[in-house]
């Protein structure tokens, strides 16, 4: 005990100036004037790491002349001849209209089923929560198990093209579809994994939507004598749209970057014929190693996809601020 | 069966610890124990990136070499579909996480072009590695621009099985040799391949020879999906892909007539075989579904250990079919898929992962590991042929012709960027597939495909790469 106390008593100035130190930079850190800026500086922070630096890399890499079969050494400053590689690409070009083409289809079929079941789920008096949980259950489930599944459901002889044989056979219709190696097939097997797994989460948002409808002004509709139509066409939906375009955005940015039931399923085949950009680029970076072409195609997709999402979110903004003056 | 697989785990262990004999394996013990001595290592270590088709094969051999020389062997399993990108990844990241990188021969072009892997001739000078016994088109793929990058433990060449039971018949040899004037048997050529698989496809419901078919009898199966096709695609082409100028050949008539019967094979395969990779075509051969498979060596140990298969014995290995050049026959057997191991430049003990190569690749502990129950190592060494318990894994018969066919292995394309001359040829293949353009179309797009990618990467190097190539003969043809 003696020894300790001897030990403290060695160091009484040095940790005296330390304990200073960390009290002066407490107090400086709970000053009025830097405390409010703390969040700012870490969030700011955060987004120059993570966000900012790596973009601005990008650009540079973009701007280079460099495969990854070469060392970083060696590459070479080679102005916009990438951005003029991708811009006159066809295959680039056709993976952007195949990918405006899946998440059109997809998105679409996924708000039309969401709202359906929503509007049913809504309804039901009873067993509402497992509905509920019924419906959502394949949004939960890993993507990776979804293709896996999906590319046992489509094989040749699987249980998708036995369930249709009934239906196409008396047609004379051949029942069994190369979901996986015919090229227009395939298409439709990579959108209908993904309007199974996606549709949970329109229906999820359509929903709430219609938890969050104004009940007394549906009730005073009724009591006015509005058919059960008139009562959705004229009071439901329009309250719904700003839902509607929600789900629209959300679902139409994650679908343009369609990419999990593209590998799982199909790579991109037969040919070209689902590779969707998001696939082309990993393809083009992580197996050709064309890192700058990849870095090009990037920026130019940022610059087309940006402006997609700027006409979501205007849709959205003027779509509230009509809803509010209309509340007014 | 289970307790079958471990009694002869156990019995690979102790045949292991007798196996010191090796020249070559002591070599490397010897100079694993003294690098770890001279660098005074205290916890050596080795970190090998491992097609995750190995992970239950190659922790005995890891276990092993740990045993005798103390050095501990950590295994990273991966999909070998995805070890082409981490290895580029590593070029870039340089962290030096992984010594050892095992994959594809063709994938060395692009990892040597980033300096990610280290040419290994100063060791093998040092430490005299064998490849003796092993066929030119096999050994030479070991080399890029004249250098040892990779040690490949493993002969996966195309071959050709056929249905035993089916070419025996007597009816149907009688039924073959009245239409065709031939004796039913191997195929010697590719057109006579064709010709067996139009002869034997047959419908749902039919009876032929006596024999009721329940289910369609295909003529053929192959590989035909996106990144398999390229593998296939050399035994068709009469001679080699470019000129000596980098020029493809794609465009001649050769080339066309090559895409031609790739395309048209389609017609007596499953109509879903764009779409199949090994998962499937295995299990559909060992169903008894069709008549002839073009594939990987191990098809037939897996027809005849499947618990499931219905053709266990009734298969014929043959060597690959080939083209008739100039009055000649010319075989050429594609080094589709059989893997190696290359030693990371970021790696801190470079010759240690060099000595545990040349070690697992040595004569002894290399036919160990190819006589392994679980592991996916064909027989490539002209000795296997006598190896008892090769022989016992997959069969005299196979590993016999798998020798014999070795001899026509051929590499795939050792050039930098090959993964994009291979997907180019893959999705043009495809299209002449479903008949959306025809032949000399596709010809004309990989044609103006490959020249772009030549460009991009480098048109003096491509050229000096593959004219180096040629000579070296990992393409069994010459200019």
């Amino acid at each position: 005990m003696a020894q300790i106390s001897a030990r403290a008593a060695d160091l009484p100035s040095g940790r005296t100036a330390g304990q200073g130190a960390g009290r002066g930079l407490a107090r400086w850190l709970a000053s009025d004037r830097v405390f409010p800026k703390i969040p700012y500086v870490l969030v700011e922070g955060l987004i120059i790491v993570t966000i900012l630096i790596p973009f601005i890399l990008t650009i540079y890499i973009s701007l280079l002349r460099w495969r990854a079969n070469r060392p970083f050494e060696t590459a070479t400053f080679s102005g916009l001849s990438n951005y003029e590689v991708v811009l006159t690409d066809s295959l680039f070009w056709a993976s952007v209209g195949r990918t405006f083409y899946f998440a059109g289809t997809a998105v679409a079929v996924e708000l039309v089923v969401g709202f359906v079941l929503a509007m049913l789920v809504h309804q039901c008096t009873r067993s509402k929560k497992l509905y509920t949980t019924i419906i959502l259950v394949p949004m939960m489930i890993v993507p990776i198990v979804v293709g896996y599944n999906f590319s046992m459901i489509y094989v040749d002889s699987g249980p998708l093209n036995q369930l249709l044989a009934p239906f196409l056979e008396p047609f004379g219709i051949d029942p069994r579809i190369r979901w996986l190696s015919h090229p227009v097939a395939a298409q439709f097997a990579i959108i209908i994994a993904d309007i199974w797994q996606w549709t949970s989460l329109t229906f999820l948002i359509f929903l709430s939507g219609f938890s969050a409808l104004p009940a007394q002004l549906i009730n005073a509709a009724r009591v006015m004598g509005a058919t059960p139509w008139q009562i959705f066409w004229r009071i439901q939906f329009p309250l719904l749209k700003p839902a509607i375009l929600i789900a629209v955005i959300i679902r139409s940015m994650e679908a343009l970057k369609m990419f999990d039931p593209v590998v799982l399923l199909t790579f991109g085949g037969p040919g070209t014929s689902t590779q969707t950009v998001a696939y082309f680029l990993w393809e083009q970076v992580w197996v050709f190693n064309k890192f700058s072409f990849g870095a090009a195609a990037s920026i130019v997709l940022l610059v087309m996809f940006s402006v997609f999402i700027y006409f979501g979110i205007y849709l959205l903004v003027s779509q509230r601020a009509t809803v509010d003056r209309r509340a007014a | 069966m289970r307790r079958l697989s471990w009694i002869l785990c156990g019995l690979l262990i102790i045949s292991m610890q007798q196996a010191l004999a090796d020249p070559v394996a002591d070599r490397a013990i010897a100079g694993a124990k003294a690098y770890i001595k001279a660098k005074n290592l205290k916890e050596p270590k080795l970190t090998v990136l491992l097609s995750s088709l190995y992970n239950n094969s190659f922790p005995d051999f890891a276990k092993k070499w740990e045993e005798l020389t103390g050095v501990k062997m950590e295994i990273v399993p991966l999909g070998y579909t995805d070890i082409p990108a981490k290895i580029m990844q590593e070029g870039v990241a340089k962290t030096g996480v992984y010594d050892i990188f095992n994959d594809f021969p063709y994938t060395t072009p692009d990892a040597a072009g980033a300096k990610v892997v280290i040419p290994l001739d100063d060791y093998a000078k040092k430490y005299k590695p064998d490849f003796s016994g092993v066929a030119d088109g096999l050994q030479f793929q070991q080399y890029y621009d004249g250098k040892l990058y990779i040690m490949v433990n493993d002969g996966d060449h195309l071959i050709l099985a056929l249905r035993k039971d089916l070419v025996e018949n007597p009816q149907v040899r009688a039924d073959y040799k009245a239409k065709f004037n031939k004796d039913l048997g191997c195929p010697d050529t590719m057109a006579e391949w064709a010709q067996q698989a139009a002869f034997f496809q047959t419908k749902a419901g039919d009876t032929r020879w006596g024999i009721k078919f329940e289910q369609p009898l295909y003529g053929a199966l192959g590989y035909r999906s996106v990144n398999f096709s390229y593998r296939h695609f050399p035994v068709y082409m009469k001679g080699l892909l470019f000129d000596k100028d980098m020029k493809p050949r794609i465009g001649t008539p050769d080339g066309i007539a090559a895409i031609k019967a790739f395309a048209a094979s389609v017609d007596h395969m499953p109509k879903d075989i764009q779409g199949w990779g090994t998962p499937q075509i295995y299990p559909f051969w060992a169903s008894g579904q069709a008549y002839s498979a073009m594939s990987f060596p191990s098809i037939i140990g897996f027809a005849n250990g499947n618990p499931k298969s219905v053709i266990k014995g009734k298969q014929i290995p043959c060597i690959i079919p080939g083209n008739v050049i100039d009055g000649k026959l010319v075989r050429r057997a594609p080094q589709a898929a059989g893997t190696g191991y290359m030693v990371s430049a970021y790696s801190k003990n470079p010759e240690l992962a060099y000595l545990f190569i040349q070690w697992f690749t040595s004569p002894t502990v290399g036919d160990q590991a190819v006589a392994h129950p679980r592991g996916f190592w064909d027989p490539y060494r002209d000795e296997h042929v006598k190896n008892k318990a090769i022989n016992d894994r997959f069969g005299a018969d196979m590993v016999k012709t798998t020798i014999e066919n070795s001899k026509y292995a051929a590499s795939l394309l050792m050039i930098e960027g090959n993964y994009e001359y291979f997907k180019i040829l893959d999705n043009n293949l495809a299209d002449v597939m479903n008949k959306n353009i025809s032949a000399e179309e596709a010809a004309k797009r990989i044609e103006a495909g490959w020249n772009r990618v030549t460009n991009d990467v480098g048109r003096d190097t491509q050229i000096r790469i593959w004219r180096k190539g040629v000579e070296s003969g990992i393409y069994l043809d010459k200019f």
